[in-house]
C-alpha cells in the first residue's frame, strides 16, 4: 500500500497503484513488464539464441537479429536469398544432407546436432542446432522453424576432451612400444647371454679332453664341476699313451677364474703334455711348465697353478706309479682291502712363481682292485651343511667307507658327494680316478 | 565369409522378380531408400545392404586397407551377387556408389543388366586444368577431412540418434526402431577419404550396360556440371533432372526418383 | 658386494707394518695391491704383513701376497709374514709356500731387530 508520497513523482509506475489484493499483484506484473518494455517481437529478434525459419527447400525466410549479429550479415543478404545449407561448412553441406536432413524428413525435428556456420567474414562458429517441422492444418510440412545456440564454450570443452583422449592414446600407444621395445631388448640380452654361454661351454669343453682314452688292463674315468655357467673353470686334467705301454696323466687348477684363467689352462695343457712326451718324468714336466709360466706372467701378475702329474706303468697285473706334486693336495688311495691313504706329497711348489722350485715326487703300485683318485680344493674346499669346510679328514673317512671301489664307481660316489654340498660348493672341482681292476670284473673304461 | 550377415543384406519385394539392388553413398547406409522401396517392391526383387563400415554391417569384418578404396566396396558387392546368385541386376547406386557400380559391372558384366546412377559423382575435387568442376576444391575437400576427424565428438554424438516415438508422425510406424545411419566415426572417416579423394573419371568410358544418370536440380554436393560430364561420358547413357534440392532425391523427392528408377529398370534393353 | 677389508700401516725403524684384518679375495686384492703401492720401501728395508685378523683368503688372495713379494724385491727391500691363521697356512702348506715366504708367527715389535 503505496501512499503517493510525491517523494519520485516521475515514477509513472507507481501512478495507481495502491488498491490491495489480487488486483495489486497483477497490476505489479503489468508494470513489471511494461518496465521491461518487452514484447513477443523483441524476445524474438534479440534472444540469447539465434531464430532461423526456412521453407522446406531450406530457403531463409526469417532470421532474427542475434543470429545477424553472430554471422555479420544483414537481413537483406539472407532473406529469400540463402538457404541454410549455404551458411555450413563443407562438412557440415555433407552432414546436413546425409544426415540432417534426411532425419527432419523423417521425424519432423532433430535436436542437437554439432555443426558450424561460415561467418559473412569466413570465420567459422561452432553452433548446436534444433530444428522442427512446422506442419499446416492439414498436416502438411510448412517451414522448418531452427534454433541455434553458440557452442562456442561447450566446442572448447570438447575439443579438450578430444585432445586429452588422443593424448592418452598417444601415450598409450608409446608406453605400448616402449614396452615392446623393452621386451625386444630384454630378448636380444637373454639370446646374447645364451650365446655367450654357449661359446663359454665350448670353450671350457675344448679345455678337456674329450673322452678318457680307453687304456688296456686299467679303468679311467672323471669328473668336472664348474662353479658358474659364467665362467670358464680353472681346473683341468689329463690322461694321455706315453708309448711302449706307459701313460701319463695330470690334473690340476690354475688360479683365478675366467678367460685369463682359461688361457693359463690351455698353456698348461699343452705344455705338460709337451714336457711329459719329451722327459716322460713327471718333476721335469712340471719343471718345465714352470719355466713356461713364469716366462709368460711376471710381476704384478702373477698366474700360477697347483699341479698333480705322473705315469702310470703296467707290471705284470700292478700299476706302478709315480707322481710329482707341485702345491697340489695329495693323490688319495683306495686300497682292495677296504683301506684308504693318502700318497704324501708334501713340500712341492705351486707351479709357476719361483726359479728353480721343488716338487716332491711320490711312487707306488696299484694291484688289481687298487683306485687313486686325485682331485681339486674345490672338493675340501667345500662348505658343509653346518659350515665348516669338508677337509681332507673328511675325504679320508669318506674314502675309507667306499673302498674298494673301481674307478667309476668312486667318481658317482664322490659325484653324489659333491651334489650334496649343493651352494657349499662354491669353486671349480675336478676328480680323476685311475684304478686297476679287480680280478673276474670288466674294466668299465673310460 | 557369409556377406548377408556381413553387409546386413536385406531382399525384400517380389522373389521372382527383375532384380533391382540399391546401394547407399558416403554418410548413411540403407536406410536411406526406404521411401522408395516400397514402390519399388510392388514390381521388383529388391536388394539392399551396408557396406562394410557403414549401417549395421559386421564391424569384426572391418578392413582398413580393403575399405580405402573404391574395389574394396565393389567386392562387397560382387559377393553379395555371388552369395544370391544374382544375375542381370539393375544396381541403383547413389552418390559414390554410383561409382562402385561402374567398378563392379566392370569386373563381372555377367552379374549387371543397367545401372541407375542417383546423383553421382566420379570426382568430387575440381580439375581446372581438364576444365572439370567437381564442386569442391581441394581446399574444401582437406577442411572436410579435417572436420571429420577432429568434430569426431560432434558427429559421433549426432551419428547415433534414437528415433524417437513420434505421435505428429505416425506414418513412420514402429520399423523405424534402429538408430539412423549409426556408423563408427572412425570407419566413416576412412569411408569419407575415400569417397572424396577418389577420381573414377577415367572408368566412365569403359561401361557397357545402359545407364541411367539421376541428377537434382539443386544439388551442392554433385552439382549440375558434374551430371552432365557423367552423362557425356558414359557412352549411350540417358539424363534425367529431377526437380528436386539437395543431394538425396530419394529422401526429399522419393516419388519422383522412385518413378524413375522403375521406369528405367522396366524398360525393354 | 664390498669385502670388508682393512689395511693399517705404520712405519717402524726398520721397514713398515701393514696389518691386514679382514678378508682378501678377488673383491678385495686390487685394495691390497693399491695400499701396498702406497707404501714407500727402500732397499733393506722390510715389510711385515702382519695377517694376524685375515679371515678368509682365496687364491686371489694369495696371488696377492705372491704379487706383494715380487714387488717388494724389486724395490730391493725383502717381506716376511706374521701370524698367518691356522687355515691360510694350511694352504700355503699344500702349496709350498711356506717355503718361499718368511713366516714368522707373531708380529716382531722389536724395534732393534
Amino acid at each position: 500500500m503505496c501512499e503517493a508520497t510525491d517523494d519520485e513523482p516521475e515514477q509513472a509506475t507507481e501512478a495507481g497503484v495502491g488498491d490491495g489484493g489480487e488486483d495489486a499483484d497483477e497490476a505489479e506484473l503489468a508494470q513489471f513488464s511494461a518496465l521491461l518494455e518487452d514484447s513477443a517481437e523483441d524476445l524474438y529478434e534479440h534472444a540469447p539464441c539465434g531464430y532461423l525459419s526456412t521453407l522446406m527447400d531450406g530457403r531463409i525466410a526469417k532470421v532474427n537479429t542475434t543470429l545477424l549479429d553472430w554471422l555479420g550479415y544483414r537481413r537483406t543478404q539472407l532473406v529469400g536469398r540463402k538457404r541454410f545449407a549455404d551458411l555450413l561448412t563443407v562438412g557440415g553441406k555433407l552432414y546436413h544432407e546425409t544426415h540432417f536432413a534426411p532425419l527432419l524428413a523423417m521425424q519432423g525435428k532433430v535436436s542437437g546436432i554439432a555443426l558450424e556456420l561460415r561467418a559473412a567474414d569466413g570465420s567459422r562458429l561452432p553452433v548446436l542446432v534444433t530444428s522442427t517441422v512446422k506442419t499446416g492444418g492439414d498436416g502438411q510440412p510448412l517451414l522448418i522453424r531452427t534454433t541455434v545456440f553458440d557452442a562456442r564454450d561447450r566446442r572448447a570443452y570438447e575439443n579438450e576432451l578430444l585432445r586429452a583422449r588422443k593424448h592418452a592414446e598417444r601415450a598409450g600407444a608409446e608406453a605400448e612400444q616402449a614396452r615392446a621395445e623393452a621386451e625386444r631388448a630384454h630378448q636380444a640380452a637373454e639370446s646374447e647371454h645364451a650365446r655367450l654361454r654357449q661359446v663359454m661351454a665350448i670353450l671350457q669343453h675344448s679345455l678337456l679332453p674329450p673322452d678318457l682314452p680307453q687304456v688296456p688292463g686299467m679303468e679311467a674315468a672323471a669328473y668336472y664341476h664348474t662353479a658358474s655357467a659364467d665362467q670358464l673353470g680353472g681346473d683341468f686334467y689329463d690322461l694321455f699313451a706315453l708309448g711302449q705301454g706307459q701313460w701319463g696323466f695330470f690334473l690340476g687348477d690354475v688360479c683365478g677364474k675366467g678367460p685369463q684363467a682359461a688361457a693359463v689352462t690351455s698353456l698348461t695343457r699343452y705344455t705338460l703334455r709337451a714336457a711329459f712326451l719329451h722327459a716322460g718324468d713327471p718333476a721335469a714336466a712340471l719343471d718345465t711348465l714352470n719355466t713356461a709360466l713364469q716366462e709368460r706372467y711376471t710381476g704384478t701378475d702373477p698366474r700360477y697353478c697347483t699341479a698333480i702329474a705322473g705315469t702310470l706303468t703296467p707290471h705284470g697285473d700292478t700299476l706302478r706309479v709315480t707322481v710329482a706334486s707341485g702345491g697340489h693336495p695329495p693323490a688319495l688311495l683306495l686300497r682292495a682291502d677296504g683301506t684308504a691313504e693318502y700318497l704324501p706329497t708334501p713340500g712341492g711348489l705351486l707351479v709357476g712363481i719361483m726359479s728353480h722350485p721343488h716338487f716332491t715326487t711320490a711312487t707306488t703300485v696299484l694291484h688289481p682292485g687298487d683306485t687313486m683318485l686325485l682331485y681339486t680344493d674345490g672338493l675340501t674346499e667345500a662348505r658343509t651343511a653346518d659350515g665348516p669346510r669338508y677337509s681332507e679328514d673328511h675325504l679320508h673317512t669318506f674314502a675309507r667307507t667306499l673302498a674298494p671301489a673301481g674307478a667309476q664307481q668312486a667318481i658317482t660316489a664322490l659325484t653324489g658327494l659333491l651334489e650334496g654340498f649343493g651352494d657349499g660348493l662354491d669353486d671349480d672341482t675336478a676328480l680323476l680316478a685311475l684304478g686297476n681292476p679287480a680280478p673276474h670284473t670288466n674294466p668299465e673304461g673310460a | 565369409m557369409d556377406a548377408i550377415s556381413r553387409n546386413n543384406v536385406t531382399v525384400t519385394g517380389q522373389p521372382d522378380g527383375p532384380v533391382v539392388m540399391l546401394a547407399h553413398g558416403f554418410g548413411c547406409d540403407q536406410n536411406m531408400w526406404r521411401l522408395v522401396v516400397p514402390m519399388l517392391a510392388e514390381r521388383f526383387r529388391v536388394v539392399l545392404f551396408d557396406y562394410v563400415g557403414s549401417g549395421r554391417s559386421d564391424p569384426s569384418a572391418w578392413d582398413g586397407q580393403r575399405y580405402a578404396s573404391l574395389e574394396g566396396y565393389a567386392a562387397d558387392v560382387l559377393d553379395i551377387c555371388a552369395e544370391l546368385d544374382l544375375s542381370e541386376v539393375v544396381f541403383v547406386g547413389h552418390s559414390v556408389s554410383a561409382m562402385v557400380g561402374v567398378l563392379a559391372a566392370a569386373r563381372r558384366p555377367d552379374r549387371f543388366g543397367k545401372l541407375v546412377m542417383v546423383a553421382p559423382s566420379p570426382c568430387y575435387i575440381d580439375d581446372p586444368e581438364a576444365g572439370y568442376t567437381g564442386g569442391f576444391s581441394a581446399a574444401d575437400i582437406d577442411e572436410l577431412l579435417e572436420s571429420l576427424d577432429s568434430n569426431y565428438l560432434g558427429w559421433s554424438a549426432a551419428m547415433a540418434p534414437v528415433i524417437m516415438d513420434n505421435p505428429e508422425r505416425p506414418e513412420l510406424g514402429e520399423e523405424l526402431t534402429n538408430s539412423f545411419c549409426a556408423t563408427d566415426p572412425g570407419m566413416a572417416a576412412v569411408f569419407a577419404r575415400t569417397t572424396f579423394l577418389s577420381d573414377s573419371r577415367g572408368d566412365l568410358a569403359s561401361v557397357t550396360v545402359p545407364t541411367l544418370v539421376l541428377e537434382c536440380a539443386r544439388d551442392v554436393i554433385a552439382p549440375r556440371e558434374v551430371g552432365a560430364y557423367v552423362h557425356a561420358t558414359i557412352p549411350g547413357s540417358r539424363l534425367v533432372t529431377l526437380d528436386a534440392t539437395g543431394h538425396c532425391p530419394q529422401l526429399s523427392a522419393p516419388e519422383a526418383t522412385g518413378q524413375a528408377i522403375m521406369e528405367f529398370a522396366g524398360a525393354p534393353r | 658386494m664390498t669385502t670388508a677389508l682393512t689395511l693399517t700401516a705404520h712405519p717402524v725403524p726398520t721397514g713398515t707394518v701393514l696389518t691386514v684384518a679382514g678378508e682378501l679375495d678377488h673383491n678385495s686384492a686390487d685394495r691390497f695391491r693399491t695400499a701396498l703401492g702406497a707404501i714407500t720401501m727402500r732397499p733393506g728395508d722390510l715389510l711385515t704383513v702382519d695377517l694376524a685378523d685375515l679371515g678368509f683368503c682365496d687364491s686371489t688372495g694369495i696371488t696377492a701376497l705372491l704379487a706383494a713379494r715380487n714387488h717388494t724385491h724389486a724395490l730391493g727391500a725383502d717381506i716376511a709374514l706374521t701370524a698367518i691363521p691356522l687355515p691360510t697356512l694350511r694352504i700355503m702348506r699344500i702349496l709350498g709356500l711356506d717355503r718361499v715366504f718368511t713366516i714368522h708367527p707373531t708380529p716382531d715389535t722389536d724395534p732393534s731387530r
